[in-house]
C-alpha cells in the first residue's frame, strides 16, 4: 500500500528531483554478524560469519575464521561445524527434522553468542499460480504461492523469488493474521519497481515455514525498505534471535522450492 | 457517583469565587452583542472598554456576546477589533441595557497582520502561547500552490512547526501531530489533511477565524497534550446576497451567502474541489489515476428572539485517489454542530451543543483474484453545555460540562483477505467538567485559573488484553453496556499576567493536560491510514506538565510588539511502536506497543510589525524535545522525530499602492531527527544497514524564499476582483524531502544515500471573486 502511496506522490509532484549525497555517517561499531539456518533438506547446512563495515566504506565484509560454532538440538544430537573458506562453517552430520528445536553456539574472539530457533511443520506448497491483472492499462503479472494454511494460528512464512537466476531483494514475510485456515491468495508484490515479469520469465519460489522470531526479523526488515517518499518505520536493527549483540539471523526453517515459466 | 459530581462541582465554584470580592454599591449590567456591520457577523474577541476605568473592560465571547455589570453613573464605552474603526458611546447608566455594536470594516492601507484584539492586548490578557489569525489578515500570506491555508499560516508563528515541506501537519512545543485538538465549529477533526497533507480541510472561504493555544489553554478545552487550534466557521451575511470564489492552479472555491431573515438569520455554504485529475486524463500514461479532494462547509443560523439563537453548521470532505480498478484509497471527515446560544440573563450566557464527528478511509485493493478493502473509523457524539458568567467586572467565569461517545473501529480487512481474529468497534465516553474564571486582581495583575476534571470510561463489547512487554498476560472480557476502567484526571490550569509599566508586561503559566485518544502512526510522514485507538488497560492516558514563562513588550506607540516565552514540559505515557511492529494486521495491535515518557523545553521569540506599509513579522524558536521509551534505543533518551534545534520564519507583506500588495516568506529551520545507518553487513546476499542511536542525526537543514503579488481592484464594481501571483522556492533550494540508502546501482561494491526534494519554483496564479 505505501508503495502505491508513494506512487501517486511522485505523480503529483512532477517538479520533484533525486540526488546522491554524501553524508557525514561515522561512528559505527562493528558488530560480528550471523547468518545461518538449518532445513528439513538433507544436510550440509552453513552458518557465514562476517563482521559489519561502516557505511562510506566498501561493501567487502571480514570474514571470521577462526570461530568455534557448535549446533545442537532438543534431542541431543550435536555438531561443532568445520570452517570451510568464505566466512562459511559447514555441519558435519545434522540432519534438520521438523519440530525440533536447534540452538546455536558461538565463540569469537572471547565472546560467546547463542540463538534458538524451532523449525516448524511443513506446509505444502501446492502450486505457483500465475496472476495476471490490468495495470494503468497495461497487464502486469506477479506470482501467487498457493498452499493451505493450516487451522490453528501462529502460522508464518518467508518466500524468496529469484527471476531468471537473479534474487528479488524484497523480504516476503507472510503470517496467517490474514485468511488464516484458508488457501493462500496472497501474489509476491515486489518493492523492486525494475522487476516486471513477463512471458518467458523463469521464476523460482523458494517457500520457507519459519518461527516467529525469524518471521519478525524479516518483517522488520521489510517495512524498512518499504519507505521510500511516503516514509517507512523509524529504522533500527530487526530485533533478532541472536544473543550478545550480534546482527543477523539463526533460522531453523523447511525449505519447498517450485519453479514456472510465466507463459 | 452524581453525588461526588454535585460535591467537585461545589469546591470547583467556591474556587473559581476565592478572589471575587463582594460590591454592596448596587450595579447594573450593559451586554449585547458586537458584529460586523456589513455582513452581520459577530466579532470573536472585539473589546469593549470603560474610558473611566481604566482596568475595567470586557471581550465578547465565541457568540460575539459581551457583558459588564458597572456602578449607577456616566461612562463613555469604547468598543474595538483590529481592522475595524473604533466605537464609541456615552451613557448614563442608571438601569440595565441591552447594546449591541456594529462595527465597519476599515479599507485602508492601514492593514494589520496578525490580530491581537486591540493594540495593547499582548500586555493585558493573561492568555499564554495564545495566537489568533483573522482570515482576512492571512490571505496575503505566501503559500505552495497559492492556496490560502490556515495550518501552513500558522506554522510561521513560534513553537510551531511544519511536519514536512509543504505539510499542513505541525508539532506544537515537542507535541506529536495528534496532540493538537484541531476543532471546527466545536467538532474535532481527526485528520486536518488532504492529499497526504499538502493541503489542509480548512477551506479559507468558510473561516472566519482561528485560534491557536500553545498548551496553556482555558479549562474548557480538553483532551490533547500539546495544543488547541479553534477554528470558527464564517456565518454568513446576514444583510445581502454575496457569491464569491476563486479560480486557482490547484483547486476552485465557490461561496454563496445571505440572510434567510434580514438580519436575524443567514447561511454559508462554501465548496471546494481540486482538479488534478483533469490534467492527468489528458496524459496518457496517468489517465488511469484518480487523484482529487473536494470539502463542503454549510451553516446557518435562526435567531428565535432577541435572547435565543441556534446554529447549525457541517463539514463534508473527502479525498479520492486509485489507479484504474487495481487500487483505491477514499478518505474524509464528516463533522455537524448542532448549538443553541442563550442569554440566560444578562450576566449568563449558555450554550449548549450536540456534536458529530467521524474520520474514514477505505482502501480498496484488487489485483487478479485479489479482492478485498481495508477500512478503519473513528465515530463521535458530542454533548456540550458551557456557561459565561460575567459575575462582576473583575471575574468572568466559565463552566461546563462535556461528554463525548467514541466509536473506534480498528483497521478491517474483508473481502478474498479478511482478519483471523474478529475485530470490533470500541465504545468508550469522555467526559470532563470544568470551571474557569478570569480575574483582574488590580490594576496590574490579571489572572485566569481553572480546573478540569476529566474522566474516561472503557465501555463493553469487546475483549481487552492485557500485555506485559508484548507478552499477553490476561484479557478482561467486557459485555456490551457493560463500564470497564475508568481513568480520572484533575487538571489545573493557571496563568498570571503581571503588566509591570505602560509598555511591558510579564506573564507566567502552569497547565496540565491529559490525552485519551491516540494516533498510532510508525511512519514519518502522516498517512490517511493513520490509526486512532483509544485508552484501554494498557494505554493510559497520557499527561502533560507545562510551565511557561513569559514577557512582552511593545515599541513606539504599540506599532511594534516583541513576546518572548520559555516553557517546560514533562509528558508522561506516550506511545510508541516497538522495532518491527505489524501495525495493520497484528491481531491486536496493542500487542506492538511500548509505554515511555517525553519532555521538551524551548524559548520563542516574536517581533511583529502591526501597523503601517510594512507589516509582518519575525519568529524565532529554539527548542528541544526527546522522548524515553522501554524498549527503544537501549532504552535510553532520543530525540523525537519533531525535535528541530532552530526554526526562523520572516513574514513581510507591503502595501505598495492601494491596488497592489506585495508580500514574502523566508523560513529555515534545522533538519528533523532522523536514523540513519552507520554501518552495513550482508544476508542472504543482500546488503542491510546496521543502525545505532535513533534519531541522532539530523537531515539537512531547511531554507527557502517565497514571494506573492496580489493585485485587487478598489473601485466599487459590481464584481470585485483580485489577482494572487506568487513564487514558492525562488532560488530553487532543493530541500530534502527523504533520504533513503542503497546500494551504488553502478558499482556493487559501494552504497550511496539519495535525497529527494519537491518544491523548486513552484508558481501559481489565482483569480479571486465576489459580487
Amino acid at each position: 500500500m505505501r508503495i502505491i502511496i508513494n506512487l501517486v506522490i511522485l505523480v503529483i509532484l512532477f517538479s520533484s528531483c533525486e540526488k546522491v549525497v554524501q553524508l557525514d555517517l561515522s561512528n559505527n561499531e562493528d558488530k560480528l554478524v550471523v547468518e545461518g539456518s538449518i532445513t528439513n533438506q538433507p544436510g550440509p547446512y552453513f552458518i557465514i560469519l562476517t563482521r559489519s563495515v561502516n557505511f562510506n566504506d566498501p561493501s567487502t565484509y571480514p570474514a571470521v575464521s577462526n570461530a568455534l560454532v557448535v549446533i545442537t538440538d532438543n534431542t541431543g544430537q550435536r555438531d561443532t561445524l568445520t570452517y570451510i573458506s568464505n566466512a562459511t562453517y559447514k555441519t558435519n552430520n545434522l540432519q534438520g527434522v521438523e519440530g525440533r528445536t536447534y540452538s546455536l553456539h558461538i565463540v569469537s574472539d572471547g565472546k560467546d553468542y547463542t540463538a534458538q530457533s524451532t523449525m516448524p511443520a511443513q506446509v505444502n506448497l501446492d502450486s505457483l499460480r500465475v496472476n495476471v491483472f490490468l495495470f494503468n492499462g497495461e497487464n502486469q503479472i506477479n506470482i501467487i504461492p498457493v498452499y493451505k494454511d493450516p487451522q490453528a494460528t501462529g502460522n508464518n512464512y518467508f518466500f524468496k523469488q529469484t527471476v531468471n537466476g537473479k534474487l528479488d531483494k524484497t523480504y516476503y514475510a507472510f503470517n496467517d493474521n490474514l485468511n488464516n485456515g484458508q488457501s493462500s491468495q496472497r501474489p509476491l508484490r515486489s518493492n523492486d519497481i525494475d522487476l516486471e515479469l513477463k512471458s518467458g520469465d523463469v521464476v523460482q519460489i523458494e517457500m520457507q515455514c519459519v518461527d516467529l522470531n525469524v518471521y519478525t526479523y524479516y518483517f522488520a526488515l521489510s517495512q524498512e525498505s518499504a519507505g521510500g517518499l511516503g516514509g517507512g518505520s523509524t529504522p533500527a536493527n530487526p530485533p533478532n534471535n541472536i544473543t550478545g549483540n550480534a546482527l543477523g539471523i539463526f533460522s531453523a526453517h523447511t525449505s519447498q522450492t517450485k519453479t514456472i515459466i510465466i507463459p | 457517583m452524581s453525588g461526588s459530581f454535585k460535591k467537585i462541582f461545589t469546591g470547583f465554584c467556591l474556587f473559581a469565587c476565592t478572589f471575587s470580592t463582594v460590591v454592596a454599591q448596587q450595579k447594573f449590567t450593559v451586554s449585547g452583542i458586537i458584529k460586523d456591520i456589513q455582513s452581520g457577523e459577530t466579532l470573536i474577541g472585539a473589546t469593549l472598554r470603560v474610558e473611566e476605568k481604566v482596568n475595567v473592560g470586557v471581550s465578547a465571547n465565541e457568540y460575539g456576546f459581551y457583558s459588564i455589570s458597572l456602578p449607577k453613573g456616566k461612562y463613555i464605552l469604547k468598543v474595538t477589533y483590529v481592522g475595524y474603526v473604533e466605537q464609541v458611546l456615552d451613557i448614563v447608566l442608571d438601569s440595565s441595557v441591552v447594546i449591541d455594536w456594529k462595527l465597519d470594516y476599515k479599507n485602508t492601507l492601514e492593514t494589520v497582520v496578525i490580530s491581537s484584539k486591540k493594540k495593547d492586548n499582548n500586555l493585558t490578557k493573561a492568555a499564554m502561547g495564545t495566537e489568533t489569525l483573522n482570515m482576512k489578515d492571512i490571505a496575503k500570506v505566501p503559500v505552495i500552490f497559492g492556496e490560502k491555508d490556515l495550518l501552513k499560516t500558522i506554522q510561521l508563528l513560534p513553537g510551531i512547526k511544519s511536519a514536512g515541506e509543504g505539510n499542513s501537519g505541525f508539532y506544537v512545543r515537542g507535541g506529536a501531530a495528534d496532540q493538537n485538538l484541531i476543532l471546527l465549529d466545536e467538532a474535532p477533526v481527526y485528520n486536518a489533511s488532504h492529499l497526504l497533507g499538502f493541503f489542509s480541510t480548512f477551506n479559507s472561504d468558510a473561516i472566519k477565524d482561528a485560534t491557536i493555544i500553545k498548551g496553556n489553554s482555558p479549562a474548557q478545552y480538553g483532551g490533547r497534550l500539546a495544543s488547541v487550534l479553534d477554528v470558527k466557521m464564517k456565518e454568513g451575511n446576514n444583510k445581502a446576497y454575496n457569491v464569491s470564489g476563486g479560480l486557482g492552479t490547484i483547486s476552485s472555491r465557490l461561496s454563496v451567502e445571505g440572510p434567510i431573515q434580514k438580519d436575524k438569520s443567514s447561511f454559508i455554504i462554501s465548496g471546494r474541489r481540486t482538479y488534478a485529475d483533469v490534467f492527468l486524463k489528458a496524459s496518457p500514461n496517468l489517465k488511469d489515476n484518480i487523484l482529487y479532494f473536494y470539502d463542503l462547509n454549510a451553516k446557518a443560523n435562526y435567531r428565535i428572539n432577541n435572547k435565543n439563537r441556534i446554529f447549525l453548521s457541517g463539514y463534508f470532505g473527502r479525498d479520492v485517489l486509485g489507479f484504474g480498478n487495481n487500487f483505491g484509497i477514499d478518505w474524509g471527515n464528516k463533522t455537524g454542530t448542532l448549538r443553541w446560544n442563550s442569554i440566560v440573563s444578562s450576566r449568563l450566557f449558555s450554550n449548549t451543543s450536540l456534536i458529530y464527528s467521524d474520520y474514514e478511509y477505505d482502501v480498496k485493493i484488487k489485483s487478479g483474484v485479489t479482492d478485498f478493502n481495508i477500512n478503519s473509523n473513528i465515530k463521535d457524539w458530542n454533548l456540550k453545555q458551557d456557561f459565561t458568567y460575567y459575575l462582576n467586572p473583575k471575574n468572568s467565569m466559565r463552566f461546563g460540562v462535556q461528554a463525548i461517545h467514541h466509536t473506534i473501529t480498528p483497521t478491517i480487512f474483508t473481502g478474498t483477505v479478511n482478519n483471523t481474529e474478529t475485530k470490533t468497534g470500541r465504545r468508550s465516553l469522555e467526559n470532563a467538567l470544568y470551571v474557569n474564571n478570569n480575574y483582574k486582581a488590580t490594576e496590574k495583575l490579571t489572572v485566569d485559573y481553572g480546573l478540569r476534571f476529566s474522566a474516561y470510561s472503557i465501555l463493553g463489547g469487546d475483549t481487552y488484553n492485557i500485555y506485559n512487554k508484548g507478552v499477553k498476560t490476561d484479557s478482561v472480557v467486557l459485555a456490551s453496556g457493560k463500564a470497564g476502567k475508568t481513568y480520572y484526571n484533575l487538571e489545573p490550569r493557571f496563568t498570571f499576567n503581571y503588566r509591570l509599566n505602560e509598555v511591558s508586561s510579564l506573564k507566567a503559566g502552569y497547565a496540565r493536560n491529559t490525552q485519551h485518544l491516540h494516533v498510532l502512526s510508525n511512519s514519518t510522514s502522516s498517512n490517511p491510514t493513520d490509526q486512532w485507538i483509544g485508552n484501554s488497560y494498557n494505554i493510559k492516558p497520557e499527561i502533560a506538565d507545562q510551565y511557561s514563562l513569559g514577557y512582552s513588550r511593545n515599541f513606539k506607540d504599540n506599532q511594534f510588539e516583541f513576546g518572548a516565552e520559555v516553557y517546560y514540559k514533562n509528558m508522561k505515557n506516550q506511545i510508541d511502536y516497538k522495532d518491527g511492529a505489524d501495525i495493520n494486521t497484528a491481531p491486536d495491535v496493542e500487542s506492538e506497543l511500548l509505554y515511555g515518557k517525553g519532555r521538551a523545553y524551548g524559548l520563542e521569540m516574536i517581533v511583529k510589525k502591526k501597523s503601517g506599509k510594512l507589516t509582518g513579522w519575525v519568529s524565532y524558536t529554539l527548542s528541544k524535545t526527546e522522548r524515553l521509551i522501554e524498549g527503544i534505543n537501549n532504552n535510553n533518551w532520543y530525540n523525537a522525530k519533531q525535535d528541530r534545534t532552530h526554526d526562523l520564519s520572516v513574514v513581510g507583506i507591503y502595501q505598495l499602492s492601494k491596488k497592489w500588495t506585495l508580500s514574502g516568506v523566508f523560513i529555515y529551520n534545522t533538519g528533523n531527527a532522523v536514523t540513519f545507518p552507520t554501518g552495513k553487513y550482508q544476508i542472504g546476499g543482500e546488503t542491510v544497514f546496521q543502525y545505532s542511536n535513533r534519531n541522532a542525526n539530523r537531515m539537512p537543514a531547511n531554507h527557502r524564499f517565497d514571494i506573492s503579488a496580489t493585485y485587487e481592484n478598489t473601485k466599487k464594481k459590481r464584481v470585485q476582483g483580485s489577482w494572487n501571483f506568487s513564487l514558492y522556492n525562488v532560488y530553487g533550494r532543493e530541500n530534502a524531502y527523504t533520504i533513503t540508502f542503497e546500494d551504488d546501482p553502478n558499482d556493487a561494491s559501494k552504497t550511496q544515500a539519495n535525497q529527494t526534494s519537491l518544491f523548486r519554483w513552484v508558481p501559481s496564479i489565482t483569480y479571486n471573486f465576489k459580487f
